[in-house]
């Protein structure tokens, strides 16, 4: 104890810098996070109360045994998945064009158009995105059947909602991982692309043997932001979709924020314990896999 | 290399990089174009990349949303935009610069796994018990729960973290060796030192909270204290929805940070890189 604060007193200055930090942590962070771990212990009618009573991993068990959870956590996975390779892959090429010496003029212009999505408020972007999907008003259909091509369903068939919001998110996030990929492109040592081209390399081969083994940073990065990015996805689908149609968008965090508006306290908290531990476990196995995928 | 295949390829080049961000602007002057004409007029033409007529009429139609006049929406977004983010400015530098300068002592090291657990938890998920949290401190419906709530962020943080970390030990050792009190160390040494990445977090700070709807929504008690995000959620999701007026109001919530972002687009677009490569 005394040495504890034999090594507090003297610093105390520093207890003070970081007191406002420590406080909003606790209790904006660790403090309801542990009464939320709390909560899905308990039963839903009792949670809010003083003495709650406790029914042990029963709201787990009941989660577990809801098929309705099962399929969104089934879809959550697919999404995320997909989402990922998209935007990482729409990202990563999009970073190799704008990185090239053959687009010296008007550079700028092209990577604040792509970037501008990104700090652009999520709701205005999805509003829009919503009402350009949309059958009547919409501009996709529009130009789609002035160029003769088949309708786009957009957000009303099952079919394609998926497609329409992963374009939205698209739009959304995508310049922020071309950016991450630009940063790096800029710190890579262009002497090997040199030595390669002078032992007769093809452009592809030095794209792919030279470049790409040195974006390996990047990649972890992207992999580890993307999947903790859209596991959690939640703001595309409450102004787009609310989950529909027929679920088909109804992710876990949508499902367990309506069950909370129910007042289903112990499941919805149960689910939000879930999604924590499994955002924790798959970001570190993205980020083992992208570490060892990008040393080949 | 011959001239000719290296301007087919930047022909090729042009044509895609040009394609790709038309495609990303797009969106943008759709909104805006439809934000002038009537709704009819977007349901006859939705294509029409000029409106018939530049009427501002459409401000007249949204002067009150919800029972609450457009000004408020945009005064409380200045309002909590600006002070969660000069708060959480001023917080997260002392905070970061405490646990970078003395990561040992005691607590220090639980309080980072603490934040660091804090961000990684689903945000929309962490409002929920935040909102019992804010019930037992009787700060539901207020400006301050809501700007509290809204002070701390994950780039801030390591944007700070990163520039402590790289400051020379000996500039510091300086000003201990000269009898300089840790207070005058800060504030006279590493503070002018940081202004450059303070500006730099200031700006992302309030792009980012400016977007902020969820935190909002959920610890407002009436739509008095809504921001405009929030007030264009909300209208989206009326029944029989006035589609003009909801472009006007999406232009109305874009166009401060379109602005605040064009005007320093080096600064921010640096300063996100970076905190994402430390996080």
């Amino acid at each position: 104890m005394t040495g504890a604060f034999a090594q507090i007193w003297p610093n105390r200055v520093f207890y003070l810098f970081v007191l406002p930090f420590a406080a909003l942590t606790i209790l904006f962070g660790v403090w309801p996070i542990l009464l939320s771990i709390q909560i899905s212990f308990t039963a839903s009618a009792s949670a809010l109360r003083a003495a709650p009573s406790y029914v042990g991993l029963a709201n787990y068990a009941a989660v577990f045994a809801d098929p309705l959870f099962i399929a969104s956590l089934s879809r959550t996975l697919v999404y995320t998945v997909l989402a990922v390779v998209a935007n990482l892959a729409f990202a990563l090429a999009v970073a190799t064009l704008l990185d090239s010496t053959l687009l010296e003029r008007a550079n700028l212009f092209f990577r604040l158009a792509i970037f501008l999505p990104v700090v652009t408020p999520d709701v205005a972007g999805y509003v829009v995105w919503r009402w350009l999907f949309d059958r009547s008003f919409g501009a996709v259909n529009a130009a789609l059947s002035a160029l003769d091509l088949p309708g786009f369903g957009g957000l009303s068939s099952i079919n394609t909602v998926t497609a329409s919001i992963l374009i939205a998110e698209l739009w959304h996030h995508a310049g922020f991982y071309m950016l991450i990929f630009l940063a790096n492109l800029a710190i890579r040592d262009r002497a090997l692309e040199e030595a390669a081209a002078i032992d007769g390399a093809t452009s592809w081969q030095r794209w792919r043997w030279v470049v790409l083994p040195q974006l390996r940073p990047a990649l972890v990065i992207n992999i580890v932001y993307a999947t903790i990015q859209f596991l959690k996805t939640f703001t595309v689908v409450v102004v787009m979709t609310k989950g529909g149609p027929n679920d088909h968008t109804n992710f876990v965090s949508y499902y367990a924020y309506q069950l909370f508006d129910q007042g289903r306290y112990g499941e919805a908290t149960a689910m939000a314990t879930i999604l924590f531990a499994l955002v924790i476990g798959l970001s570190l196995t993205a980020y083992r896999i992208g570490d060892k995928a990008a040393w080949r | 290399m011959s001239a000719a295949p290296r301007s087919w390829a930047q022909v090729l080049a042009y044509g895609a990089a040009l394609v790709i961000s038309v495609l990303f602007l797009y969106p943008y002057w759709w909104m805006l174009v439809s934000a002038f004409r009537t709704t009819r007029a977007v349901m006859t033409d939705p294509l029409r990349l000029l409106p018939e007529a530049f009427d501002l009429g459409i401000l007249g139609e949204i002067a009150r949303i919800g029972g609450v006049q457009l000004w408020v929406y945009v005064a409380n977004s200045f309002a909590i935009t600006g002070a969660s983010t000069l708060l959480g400015v001023t917080v997260t530098a002392l905070g970061a610069y405490a646990l970078v300068r003395k990561p040992d002592l005691p607590g220090f090291t639980l309080l980072r796994y603490g934040f660091l657990v804090t961000i990684m938890y689903p945000y929309m998920l962490l409002v929920i018990p935040v909102y019992v949290v804010m019930f037992k401190l009787g700060l539901l419906g207020s400006y301050a729960g809501i700007v509290l709530f809204l002070a701390l962020g994950p780039i801030q943080f390591f944007l700070f973290e990163q520039f402590f970390r790289a400051i020379p030990k000996e500039v510091i050792e300086a000003g201990v060796m000269d009898g300089a009190s840790e207070a005058a160390i800060l504030f006279r040494i590493v503070l002018p030192m940081a202004m450059p990445v303070t500006a730099t977090v200031t700006l992302v700070t309030f792009l980012l909270n400016w977007s902020q709807w969820f935190p909002v929504l959920v610890f407002s008690k009436t739509p008095e204290s809504y921001t405009l995000p929030v007030a264009l959620l909300a209208m989206n999701t009326e029944l029989g929805a006035n589609f003009q007026g909801i472009m006007a109001l999406a232009v109305i919530t874009t166009l401060p940070v379109a602005i605040v972002f064009l005007v320093a687009q080096k600064r921010v677009m640096q300063g996100m890189a970076a905190g994402a490569v430390k996080g």
